[in-house]
């Protein structure tokens, strides 16, 4: 039979001031580990081993944010924000797979053609749409599968809504941004969209404390359809709404908007009347 | 009864169909179950409660906030758990992530604390184990306990819950019942559902709608007590009855006029809810 070694209380006294060489802690370590006796007489704080369990916890079993969370936290915006802002539902592969294609198809097309005109009108058309799409497609009954489960949080309403809406705003003209720097020609036409992208997409949020979002974004898509094809056939100038001289006025209503929006953005009462 | 829920003339239209109709109520701390037929409006009045959808007229007072101004709306939804009775969800989420995603929505900021939550809501839920498996994966049974899960997130003192037993096996029910009888031990859960036996397992107030307005108001046994003296076991199935069913045993059960050879039965919550609505049918009749 052999004897059964315990730490002698002294030993145990040092380890827990922190007092014992590595090796010895180790021992002592190996050895309360299998011995309940031992355990019991290493004083300890309850509430600090709980927090320190809990820590550990929460390390191995909390989710590992996404590329786009950490990109957002590491440039300084807080986790919850950041974690908010890439679950808006438009921001899906699907919408990103089809703006990029878009974009792609208008680059490789005006490249092709080495810079055709109409080749670039269709971009210019076309770009200021895709963010009112996304803008459109974020928050509301019939585009947010979760929309009830979340419609009864604190956050749901104006704040969510404005919140995805910077979201897809960002994320559809920083992609525009680049398809437009790939562009032929000069730049001062290929970015004349970002000043209708601007303005379409703030005026789709002062219309949201109205009507439903998709609805908003469907009719300004046409609106702005129809605007571009007047300047076509009643005034038989194509690139008129893109004109160096049209800017001033898009700015204007960007300042406006955003004041509206602005003076506003707390009766946006998204969806609750339906 | 020291309500924490009013409501007066509640009425909503969709388009010419109404269907809430001035309906009054008022509930009290514990657990109160709405039972009523599809198209009641039993969805639609806790849609209300719940601020996903502004009624057309009446008022709503819940823990003494006005849910039609803006500010009081949102001071409830900080108190407010609720459960939809068709709840989406992100199908790329895990369970974790998507409750944590709608505790953010709950204003849970600090990451600590959220996930803290997160894991106290997936153990009352029975959900601990399944933490990380994709929403898309979950059985319709799991799926419920996702939506309970979420509703009992930042600990609400007013819980909404929409037919929270669809779905759920017998073993899960009865889980589900323990935990609401707890949770109504010191606030206030409103459950609509069309099982009678979780009312009289849970609930201390029934209420029962019928055509979008309140036709009964009071206790199980209050409901149960509509049917009294009219509930009657015979041998033979009787001709003319209205409601009438055969038992496990081969005998008849017969809820109306008395069945001639018939012995009188104790009546339960569900007699009292079908000669309601038998009732209420023939005199719309």
């Amino acid at each position: 039979m052999s004897a059964v070694w315990h730490p002698p209380a002294d030993l145990v006294r040092r380890y827990t001031a922190g007092r014992l060489d590595p090796v010895q802690v180790m021992s002592v370590e190996a050895h309360v580990a299998r011995c309940a006796r031992c355990r019991a007489a290493v004083p300890y704080e309850e509430e600090w081993l709980a927090a320190a369990w809990e820590r550990i916890e929460d390390v191995v079993d909390r989710p590992r944010p996404g590329p786009g969370t950490r990109l957002l936290v590491r440039a300084g915006v807080p986790e919850h924000t950041a974690r908010l802002l890439t679950a808006t539902p438009s921001l899906t592969r699907a919408w990103l797979v089809a703006v990029t294609a878009v974009l792609a198809f208008a680059v490789v097309a005006a490249r092709a053609t080495s810079g055709d005109p109409d080749v670039l009108l269709a971009f210019l058309v076309t770009a200021p749409v895709l963010p009112v799409a996304g803008i459109a497609l974020a928050y509301g009954r019939s585009v947010d599968p979760a929309y009830e489960l979340h419609a009864a949080t604190p956050m749901a309403g104006a704040r969510l809504f404005l919140l995805r809406a910077v979201s897809v705003l960002s994320v559809a003209l920083g992609m525009t941004g680049a398809a437009t720097l790939l562009l032929p020609g000069p730049l001062g036409l290929s970015a004349a969209w970002l000043l209708p992208a601007l303005t379409l997409g703030l005026a789709l949020l002062a219309l949201s404390g109205r009507l439903p979002p998709l609805l908003a974004g469907a009719l300004l898509t046409t609106g702005w359809f129809a605007a571009v094809l007047l300047c076509d056939g009643a005034l038989h100038d194509r690139f008129l709404p893109f004109h160096p001289a049209s800017q001033p006025l898009y700015g204007g209503a960007v300042l406006a908007l955003l004041v509206l929006v602005r003076l506003r953005h707390r009766r946006l009462t998204l969806g609750e009347r339906r | 009864m020291n309500a924490t829920v009013e409501i007066r003339a509640l009425t909503k239209r969709f388009g010419r169909n109404t269907v809430l109709d001035r309906a009054d109520l008022s509930i009290g701390p514990g657990v109160t179950g709405l039972l009523g037929p599809n198209g009641a409006g039993k969805t639609t009045l806790l849609r209300c409660l719940a601020t996903t959808l502004a009624p057309d007229g009446g008022r709503i007072t819940a823990l003494g906030l006005d849910p039609a101004r803006r500010e009081q709306r949102t001071a409830l939804r900080r108190r407010l758990g609720y459960l939809p009775q068709d709840p989406g969800f992100y199908p790329r989420f895990t369970v974790f992530e998507l409750l944590d995603y709608v505790a953010i929505l709950k204003e849970l900021t600090d990451r600590a604390r959220r996930h803290r939550e997160v894991r106290r809501v997936l153990e009352e839920t029975d959900l601990a184990g399944r933490a990380h498996a994709k929403v898309r994966t979950l059985s319709g049974g799991m799926r419920q306990r996702l939506a309970l899960a979420q509703a009992l997130l930042a600990d609400p003192e007013l819980l909404v819950l929409d037919e929270p037993t669809v779905g759920l096996d017998p073993e899960q029910r009865m889980r589900f019942r323990a935990l609401v009888s707890r949770l109504g031990e010191d606030r206030t859960v409103l459950l609509s559902t069309h099982q009678t036996e979780d009312v009289a397992a849970l609930c201390d107030h029934v209420v029962v709608m019928s055509g979008g307005g309140v036709v009964f108001d009071g206790t199980p046994r209050g409901l149960a007590g509509v049917a009294a003296g009219k509930v009657w076991i015979c041998d033979e199935p009787p001709t003319g009855a209205v409601l009438r069913w055969r038992t496990a045993e081969g005998r008849h059960r017969v809820v109306g006029e008395r069945p001639a050879g018939a012995a009188p039965a104790e009546p339960a919550i569900e007699d009292g809810y079908l000669l309601l609505l038998g009732a209420r049918a023939e005199a719309v009749a």
